[in-house]
């Protein structure tokens, strides 16, 4: 019954959202077309190398690009539906978490979805496309590719949440964490066999570009249940210490210094 | 002197709070550095690849030390002066006995020092650390100087993004496209030779290539074209002065007919 009722909430505050965002219907879809323009443009760069070397370790065009579409669409997923993912150590910091806390429903449910940012539905718009220019997704692998899509989703948000309850130890850190951030979506847009070592190690440890990108990757270009079991097994794991982290900032939180109302 | 010395006071005040946050500082250091790791495995495997350039896959790391260290050592000012313009705090500015725009680019000069300075340092160790050669002195002696007026200039640029805030509210979707026009067309991460001949001509009919590929081309071509740079950027910044004190202008009459 509990989950079911969380379930509802979360469906209330995503139309909530939703309706927000697209209030401002120019603003809108402003945002979402220069975030999938800033996205194509970027693309450039892979589109112009390997038409010059045609292989890299043996990734192809196809296969960057279905790796930067699972990130993009992943995160533009919770850009747009767990929004307040992202600024969770701006709600720390200036006391804006406080009146989450006195809700009936979990806290962090509440600062994850208070937000929706128009420009993750144009992430989400263009990395769909990039999943169906790599040539990977067909009508058949369209279920296991959204499976990979949420998953990357959810890996995304639990880094966010990791990076942001930084803001509980460490004064305005918003941008620290934000650069943070960047660091683990810079890695998941790169091909994976580019890094070994340490540096791979790193990348499904502490910077977990792996279950954030690589293995939904993997999963989609067909890899067998290992890779299903370690996709999903990683990003529990990840959303499971995130959650840790979390619950630890919040029993030593003091509050900030924020008048204001909620509801 | 007399007009400067406010100036100075805001340039100081700017080189002060950039030095105060340290957590940023540190975060754009750590960034930068494994940006770079990232790339010289790139190019590593793009030279095993058979690289299309004459130029060694260490050259290309270097390249790319200097093109984003100029990129990251601009600062971001837009996003202030759009928060200032949101919540009306740029009322209080304005009525100060300083011209806004100039103030404005005093401060990015005091924390461009501090940023270029520790980025500048980050570069140069982490370059010389994954590709574990050094470029010629004579080149790096003309990237510093070329390098920190390239910042300026893009942070003129931001400072400019920043102002059309008064009219947009939210200038992030021009951000985004002028990050990426300087993606492509100032030759980031790939130099412009790489590029098709219509993109390099394009390319060449904006200020971009002079701020990133301009002073990193250094470091690939040698002392090739120190004179054209110069006149470039200086032809850029004076331009950029020019239309950033216009928009303001502009943008005071908006404020004025809006009722303040």
């Amino acid at each position: 019954m509990k989950t079911l009722a969380i379930a509802r909430f979360c469906w209330a505050l995503f139309r909530t959202n939703l309706r927000s965002v697209t209030a401002l219907r120019g603003s809108f879809l402003l945002s979402m077309t220069f975030m999938a323009l800033n996205n194509t443009t970027f693309f450039v760069f892979w589109w112009l190398l390997f038409g010059r070397i045609g292989s890299l370790r043996g990734w192809h065009v196809q296969d960057v690009e279905l790796l930067f579409g699972i990130s993009a669409a992943g995160f533009g997923l919770m850009q747009a539906t767990l929004g307040g993912a992202m600024h969770l150590a701006r709600f720390v910091d200036d006391g804006s978490l406080e009146p989450m806390m006195v809700q009936p429903k979990p806290t962090l449910l509440y600062a994850l979805g208070c937000r929706s940012q128009a420009s993750g539905f144009g992430d989400m718009a263009s990395g769909f496309v990039f999943m169906i220019l790599s040539g990977y997704v067909s009508w058949s692998d369209a279920p296991r590719a959204l499976l990979c899509v949420l998953v990357s989703c959810v890996a995304f948000t639990a880094v966010c949440v990791a990076l942001g309850s930084l803001a509980f130890w460490i004064k305005k850190s918003e941008t620290l964490s934000r650069q943070l951030l960047d660091i683990v979506i810079t890695f998941s847009l790169y091909p994976e066999p580019l890094f070994d070592g340490g540096l791979k190690l790193l990348l499904f440890t502490l910077v977990p570009a792996g279950f954030v990108s690589y293995l939904p990757a993997e999963v989609v270009r067909g890899a067998g249940p290992v890779a299903l079991c370690l996709m999903l097994g990683g990003c529990a794991l990840l959303c499971a210490a995130s959650l840790r982290v979390f619950r630890a900032g919040l029993r030593r939180y003091a509050g900030g210094s924020r008048f204001g109302v909620f509801g | 002197m007399k007009p400067f010395r406010k100036y100075w006071a805001f340039a100081r005040v700017a080189c002060g709070e950039a030095r105060s946050h340290r957590g940023e500082l540190y975060a754009r250091g750590l960034f930068f550095a494994l940006i770079l790791a990232v790339f010289a495995a790139l190019w590593r495997a793009v030279g095993e690849a058979g690289l299309p350039l004459a130029a060694r896959p260490e050259r290309l790391v270097w390249y790319l030390a200097v093109t984003e260290w100029v990129l990251l050592s601009a600062p971001l000012r837009h996003l202030e002066i759009q928060e200032d313009v949101r919540r009306g705090d740029v009322a209080c500015q304005l009525c100060r006995p300083v011209a806004y725009p100039r103030a404005l680019l005093a401060q990015c000069l005091g924390m461009l020092v501090v940023r270029a300075s520790f980025l500048g340092v980050v570069a140069f160790s982490a370059a010389a650390l994954y590709t574990r050669e050094l470029p010629a002195w004579s080149a790096l002696v003309l990237v510093v100087p070329f390098g920190l007026l390239a910042a300026l200039v893009l942070a003129e640029l931001y400072l400019i993004l920043g102002l059309v805030a008064f009219w947009l509210r939210d200038a992030t979707p021009l951000y985004w496209v002028c990050g990426k026009l300087t993606f492509i067309l100032g030759g980031l991460m790939l130099p412009l030779e790489l590029y098709p001949r219509w993109l390099q001509v394009l390319a060449a009919c904006t200020p971009f290539p002079s701020l990133l590929a301009g002073p990193a081309g250094f470091l690939l071509h040698g002392a090739t074209h120190v004179g054209a740079l110069a006149l470039h950027l200086v032809f850029w910044a004076l331009a950029l002065f020019g239309i950033l004190e216009f928009v303001f202008w502009r943008a005071t009459r908006v404020l004025q007919l809006s009722g303040g």
